[in-house]
């Protein structure tokens, strides 16, 4: 019975991590930089940025780091120091050789862009 | 905001020793004192405070002078114990001594406010709140000023308890509504991930009180009865459009449940509303407006608008700024280098749901009391309002210790591994 649970329970994480990873384009390279973005949060709805949605794109060749991403509102009170952080956290990163963040407001962020996680954590 | 807790317990304690100011005329000296040490002590230091924080980020600038925001902090540190203490034994050279103090510290503010919004390319219903807004503080607290120099000097002839419905008017409506007409319309989609829909309600809510509050003051100052009628009515119906363009903003939220300080500030929106309607009765031509205590009278309007309407609103809003502001001072600069907790996590939602639920309550017990002229009642409400404070006192408390003592890094929430593509 234990068991059956707990193959339900994996299940569910497995297929929750299918849709986060189906709108990242997460390879062996960029798994890292997804990571660590993953470590950075948003203070006001108390999600990481990539549930969030905030994160665009990411690239890593050989250590040559780029990310687009964007933030809630332009007028984000905490838009500063989310963005430094997303640079000090990936130039922390072993392998980082030059890291690129890029802030867009193009597409603007909207509510749909959360992952289901992060819909779920918020009682969407 | 520190300085504003102190005086919000003042204010609370002014109130619990002697519940029995409720039912003395509302221009009584005691009275002033009271009324003061929460307007100018309590709310006036945490809407500036607020204001220096906000607008240069609602507004993407930064804030001119902060030098100056330095100036005003400690003139108003200075002139505004000084004015009340002296209120107390109507000592009117002093008060003005001390006033001048405040209303050279509003100055600075004004001046500050409207540089940093002048540097802004922003010009809508939020801007123009916070401009407004700045202006009629200033211009209250210079008829506060005139008030008392024109009792001593006899300047210009007209009673000075018409000047003085007309200094607390220019406060109330002129700063407090517009800021909230304007303000609310940035901060409650941020925090509820809604967006603004109704701009056109923002703008008609924030110009339809103005309107009114320019026809109030001077009618409310040679007593023309109808003019003071139709101002109270135009600032009710701007109410209305704001209420009614919060709710469509409100319909757009992607946050479903409401945070206990969104929930009260609403609340408190509905009390300023009652506050309104009340406020329109006593201007209607038959009113007796007289300042006899008992019955329905100032004293009753004046505790729907400030403990009723405006106190949730200021209290509840501060239950997500505190937080947010200080999140921002300790942590920020951590964030990328090791774990942080998020804002909401550094409030006790304990304290802030009993604080802020007991506030609210206390109003009906001193509505009754005010009214029927009842010591229980006063003494009850005053009781609850006390614990409500304190639990809302240690709530911030436990906020702004992390100033000091920031949190360990909270252990790292274990993530979804994303599958390889």
């Amino acid at each position: 019975m234990v068991s059956r649970r707990r193959a339900g329970a994996d299940a569910r994480v497995e297929t929750e991590a299918n849709l986060i990873a189906s709108s990242m384009n997460v390879t062996p390279e960029t798994a890292v930089v997804w990571d660590a973005l993953k470590t950075i949060p948003d203070p006001e709805f108390g999600l990481n940025i990539v549930d969030m949605g905030l994160i665009y794109s990411v690239e890593n060749h050989d250590g040559n780091i780029a990310v687009t991403m964007t933030l809630t509102t332009e007028n984000c009170p905490s838009g500063e120091w989310i963005y430094e952080g997303v640079k000090t956290a990936l130039n922390q990163l072993p392998e980082a050789k030059n890291v690129e963040v890029t802030m867009t407001f193009d597409p603007h962020w909207t509510p749909e862009m959360l992952s289901e996680d992060g819909k779920r954590q918020l009682g969407m | 905001m520190g300085l504003a807790l102190i005086w919000l317990a003042i204010g609370t304690g002014l109130l619990v020793v002697h519940p029995g100011l409720l039912t003395m005329p509302h221009a009584a000296p005691p009275v002033i004192a009271l009324t003061h040490s929460w307007m100018l002590g309590f709310f006036v230091t945490v809407a500036c405070g607020a204001v220096y924080q906000l607008v240069p980020v609602a507004l993407t600038t930064t804030l001119w002078n902060e030098n100056l925001g330095w100036w005003h902090f400690g003139m108003h540190a200075v002139g505004v114990p000084g004015m009340i203490y002296f209120f107390q034994g109507y000592q009117l050279k002093e008060v003005g001594l001390f006033g001048s103090a405040v209303a050279l510290g509003i100055l600075c503010f004004t001046l500050n406010t409207w540089i940093t919004v002048g540097r802004s390319t922003r010009r809508d219903a939020v801007a123009w709140s916070i401009i407004l807004a700045a202006g009629w503080l200033l211009f209250a607290v210079l008829a506060g000023l005139f008030l008392v120099c024109n009792r001593l000097w006899t300047w210009v002839p007209v009673p000075p308890l018409a000047l003085l419905r007309a200094h607390a008017h220019l406060g109330l409506i002129g700063f407090f509504l517009a800021l909230l007409q304007g303000v609310a319309f940035q901060l409650i989609p941020m925090f509820t991930m809604g967006e603004v829909r109704d701009w056109g309600a923002a703008k008609a809510g924030l110009w339809f009180a103005q309107l009114g509050l320019v026809a109030l003051v001077p009618a409310l100052i040679w007593q023309w009865t109808m003019l003071t009628y139709l101002g109270a009515v135009a600032v009710t119906i701007g109410m209305v459009f704001s209420g009614y363009g919060l709710k469509q903003s409100l319909a757009t939220r992607k946050k479903r449940k409401l945070d206990p300080g969104i929930t009260v500030f609403l609340r408190g929106g509905i009390g300023l509303a009652a506050a309104a309607l009340a406020g329109v009765a006593l201007t209607l031509p038959d009113s007796t407006r007289s300042t006899a205590v008992g019955g329905f009278n100032p004293i009753i309007y004046a505790l729907c608008g400030i403990l009723g309407g405006l106190l949730p609103c200021i209290a509840g809003m501060m239950c997500k700024v505190v937080p947010f502001l200080t999140w921002m001072r300790v942590y920020g600069p951590l964030v990328g280098r090791r774990p942080t907790p998020p804002a909401h996590s550094l409030t006790q939602p304990h304290l802030e749901r009993w604080g802020l639920g007991l506030q609210q309550l206390s109003v009906l017990p001193l509505l009754a009391g005010a009214w029927l002229l009842n010591d229980f009642w006063l003494r009850l409400g005053t009781s609850l309002l006390a614990v409500g404070v304190i639990l809302f006192l240690m709530d911030m408390a436990g906020v702004l210790k992390h100033l000091w003592f920031p949190a360990a890094a909270p252990a790292p929430t274990p993530a979804l591994k994303p599958k390889l593509t």
